[in-house]
């Protein structure tokens, strides 16, 4: 009996309905235990779907902005609101909730080298799992479909057996991608997702995250440090330069002066990947 | 509706390749369980006995750390350190011994001939416990703690030595080759090529064999060399389990504070010898 | 006056007073633990010579192996191989759990961790005969206490070991299963496992090879195997039988170092 009430529930979360989130940064301010301040007194608003770029230089502090949205890295001051969560403050069970519905994939890739491609993208079921079916490794049926899927949605399942290790570095960030999908995510976070990977895969990666904004309607916040990249994937743009808010606008508008406003000196060849 | 049918239909052309399954690894694995199985089952543990463990654990460590007898300290304290003294005996002479093995035993160094030999010995060493080497050399020394720390000179080659000859053969080939370009005999290779390189690593080394020495001499203790065994084998067989009790914390504190403190040094060495390294190189 | 061009040359580092120092410190621990007054050790070479007629004509005898001793070396040493193997695997079973609590990246709760490691060093300070000695006054002479002891030397190292492998291998895979909302169980679960895999087949192999040796001798304070068999020879200096045995014993720890060699190969 039970099976068959949470059959439903199961595949009524499956397909990609779940709603996109807004996003809202309110004066936030982010300082590590060893006094640096990365972050100082950022506000924003994302709207839900929007795909929007986070432009800035190393050390910028972007990292540091994309990590409070999970709360990764916690605010000292301020409030951050994904959805229905006010991050600010949540610990335990429902921090995981909300990092549940908030995908991220990062520079690094951050997959497990020795596990294999599907381990590594069940980790997106983690909050949906319970931690004593993980600790068993019975994954349920309609998790290693969702799994499935989200690997065959980036063209990977045929690797799906294969070590994380093995894999090229595009397509461990793809495998990246679908662990972030495979939690049926609301909101979508890239932190220089691109940065580790050659031009031509770079723009593969990218022109995956746009189709995931445009075909499932995820909000989608990308951090990149190339101009043109912002410009070419993203609708709206953010540049931060020393943990401040510098600018503020749709990317395709942005002009080489504001990148220089933003990076904080001139453009140098460096800063755009098709040079 | 729609939505639903069309991730069905997706569901279903879903090409999921098959899990590659590797028979021989399972076999391995099966045939591993079936020994531990076997194993269990031919050495006739009591299972009852097995039950009763926690609650007699639970009883003893009552017994013996419950109320123990500290008049019983001074003596612990000094077994202890004959103990320590056989170790660092142990360690000093062993350590000496295998740097003198072990060196020609090295690739690069000795000539075939001279290095599968040793490399036997070091092999046959190995598989003897120290306890069994003290057995067969009392004959000759008698029951006293010199006997204790010859076993541990002699069962210590077997490992330091094969860790000197690893050591050596990690050396950089550069150096040794540069100071054989410059003219220099094996003599000078060793003194100016590989002793810079090898040295901290082979003094961290000694120290750990010193570590491990204070364990193993505790064990020698209990065939009859003197020291801190000595003195546990008889008070268990009395079972006087207070004192057995200071025993083993004297034993317990004795070990952390010493590994403690030779493990900081090797750490010193260590990390003395890659600041240099960077001094070298800047 | 003619003032030649100054070399400006960087002082020389002064290392002697360090060598010095370490080279004193060892000597004085050295004089210290020969010293017989202060309870170090004799250095008897008197001794050694006067007992060599009768002594070395014993240790002669290991060069004569009686091999008549075989026929009953065959069921100790499968009772030796037998807790060998119980005690690697039981060891190996609890040290999963154990290595993971013990390591920074797959446990960053600080105080459970303090106390796994703490409890650890414990156990390892230890020496393994001792646990056998106790035991086997605890629970009676048998396997039992043998194998008992097998499990916490072979904690000791595993866990030790795995965990610091652990501590300093990249786990940057962590961050993804936190993004992804996973409790620190399933992290470790599903990635750090796998991770640590190596490490720990590696280790474990290890500690069977060891456990071998350490449970040739555990008989000697009644404890089961082989080491039974080393003790009534020993008593009777019966140095030819104890040549056998070692012999048998070279040749089995021969064997497994090999067969473990070759499975850490193929683990990689």
């Amino acid at each position: 009996m039970r099976q068959h009430t949470t059959q439903p529930e199961a595949e009524g979360a499956t397909p990609s309905a779940s709603v996109p989130w807004p996003i809202a940064l309110d004066q936030v301010t982010v300082r590590y235990p060893n006094g640096v301040v990365a972050l100082k007194d950022v506000s924003l608003r994302v709207e839900p779907g929007e795909m929007i770029s986070v432009v800035g230089l190393s050390g910028s502090g972007k990292s540091t902005m994309i990590r409070t949205i999970n709360g990764l890295v916690p605010a000292t001051s301020g409030t951050v609101t994904v959805g229905p969560h006010t991050v600010t403050g949540l610990s335990g069970r429902q921090l995981r909730q909300l990092r549940g519905h908030v995908g991220m994939i990062f520079q690094h890739f951050n997959l497990a080298d020795r596990a294999s491609v599907y381990q590594n993208v069940l980790v997106g079921r983690f909050s949906h799992t319970p931690t004593w079916r993980t600790l068993l490794g019975s994954a349920r049926p309609a998790d290693r479909d969702i799994a499935m899927r989200a690997l065959d949605s980036v063209g990977m399942l045929e690797k799906v057996w294969q070590r994380g290790g093995a894999l090229s570095g595009g397509q461990k960030q793809r495998v990246a991608i679908a662990r972030a999908l495979s939690q049926e995510p609301a909101v979508m976070l890239a932190d220089e997702p691109v940065a580790s990977l050659d031009p031509p895969t770079a723009h593969s990666v990218m022109a995956d995250l746009q189709r995931i904004n445009q075909e499932r309607g995820l909000t989608v916040l990308v951090n990149l440090h190339l101009m043109d990249l912002a410009r070419q994937y993203t609708t709206r743009m953010i540049g931060l330069r020393e943990g401040r808010l510098v600018y503020d606008g749709p990317a395709a508008d942005a002009t080489d002066a504001d990148f220089e406003e933003i990076y904080g000196r001139p453009i140098q060849v460096k800063d755009r990947l098709d040079r | 509706m729609t939505a639903t049918t069309t991730t069905r239909a997706a569901t279903g052309a879903l090409q999921i390749p098959v899990r590659p399954r590797s028979w021989p690894v399972r076999l391995a694995w099966a045939a591993v369980a079936v020994a531990i199985v076997a194993a269990f089952w031919d050495l006739g543990i009591e299972w009852s006995k097995l039950a009763s463990l926690p609650s007699d654990l639970a009883h003893y460590t009552r017994l013996m750390f419950s109320d123990p007898d500290w008049s019983k300290l001074p003596e612990a304290l000094y077994q202890t350190w004959r103990s320590v003294a056989m170790a660092w005996t142990g360690a000093l002479l062993g350590v000496v011994l295998s740097t003198l093995l072990g060196i020609p035993a090295a690739q690069g160094v000795g000539p075939l001939w001279v290095r599968l030999p040793l490399r036997w010995v070091f092999a046959v060493i190995r598989a003897v416990p120290e306890v069994v080497i003290a057995i067969i050399i009392l004959t000759v020394t008698g029951l006293t703690p010199f006997t204790g720390a010859l076993a541990l000179a002699i069962g210590g080659i077997g490992t330091h030595a094969k860790w000197t000859y690893e050591t050596i053969e990690s050396v950089p080939q550069g150096t040794s080759e540069a100071v054989r370009a410059s003219g220099g005999n094996v003599l000078e290779v060793a003194r100016w090529g590989l002793w810079p390189a090898a040295s901290p690593e082979l003094m961290s080394l000694g120290l750990y064999r010193f570590e491990i020495n204070v364990r193993t001499s505790a064990i020698l203790g209990l065939i009859g060399v003197g020291g801190i065994g000595d003195m546990l084998t008889g008070y268990t067989q009395y079972r006087e389990w207070d004192t057995v009790g200071v025993l083993i914390i004297v034993v317990i504190v004795v070990t952390m504070s010493i590994d403690a403190v030779s493990g900081r040094i090797r750490r010193r060495i260590m990390e003395g010898a890659k600041a240099r390294d960077l001094d070298r190189s800047a | 006056m003619t003032t030649a061009p100054q070399l400006d040359i960087p002082p020389r580092p002064r290392t002697w007073p360090r060598r010095a120092l370490i080279a004193g410190a060892v000597l004085v621990v050295t004089v210290l633990t020969t010293t017989p007054a202060l309870g170090g050790v004799e250095i008897d070479l008197d001794s050694i010579a006067r007992n060599w007629g009768n002594g070395a004509s014993r240790i002669a005898m290991l060069f004569q192996p009686d091999w008549s001793i075989l026929p009953r070396t065959w069921e100790p040493m499968l009772e030796t191989l037998e807790m060998a193997l119980i005690g690697t695997a039981v060891s190996a079973a609890l040290a999963i759990p154990l290595s993971l609590w013990a390591a920074r990246p797959t446990n960053p709760g600080n105080p459970l961790r303090m106390a796994v490691r703490f409890v650890l060093n414990v156990v390892r300070a230890v020496p393994d005969l001792v646990y056998a000695t106790i035991l086997v006054a605890m629970v009676g002479v048998g396997a039992l206490p043998g194998i008992i002891t097998l499990v916490l030397f072979d904690l000791g190292i595993v866990v030790k070991l795995v965990s610091e492998a652990i501590d300093s291998s990249d786990s940057s895979y962590m961050e993804a299963g936190r993004a992804a909302g996973g409790t620190q169980t399933q992290i470790n679960r599903v990635t750090a496992l796998p991770q640590a895999w190596p490490a720990f087949a590696s280790q474990v192999l290890y500690s069977l090879e060891l456990n071998v040796r350490v449970s040739a001798i555990l008989g000697l304070v009644g404890a089961g195997g082989i080491g039974r068999l080393i003790d009534e020879v020993r008593g009777f200096y019966r140095y030819d039988a104890l040549s056998t045995i070692i012999l048998l014993l070279l040749v089995v720890v021969i064997l497994i170092e090999v067969a473990s060699n070759y499975l850490r190969k193929r683990l990689r």
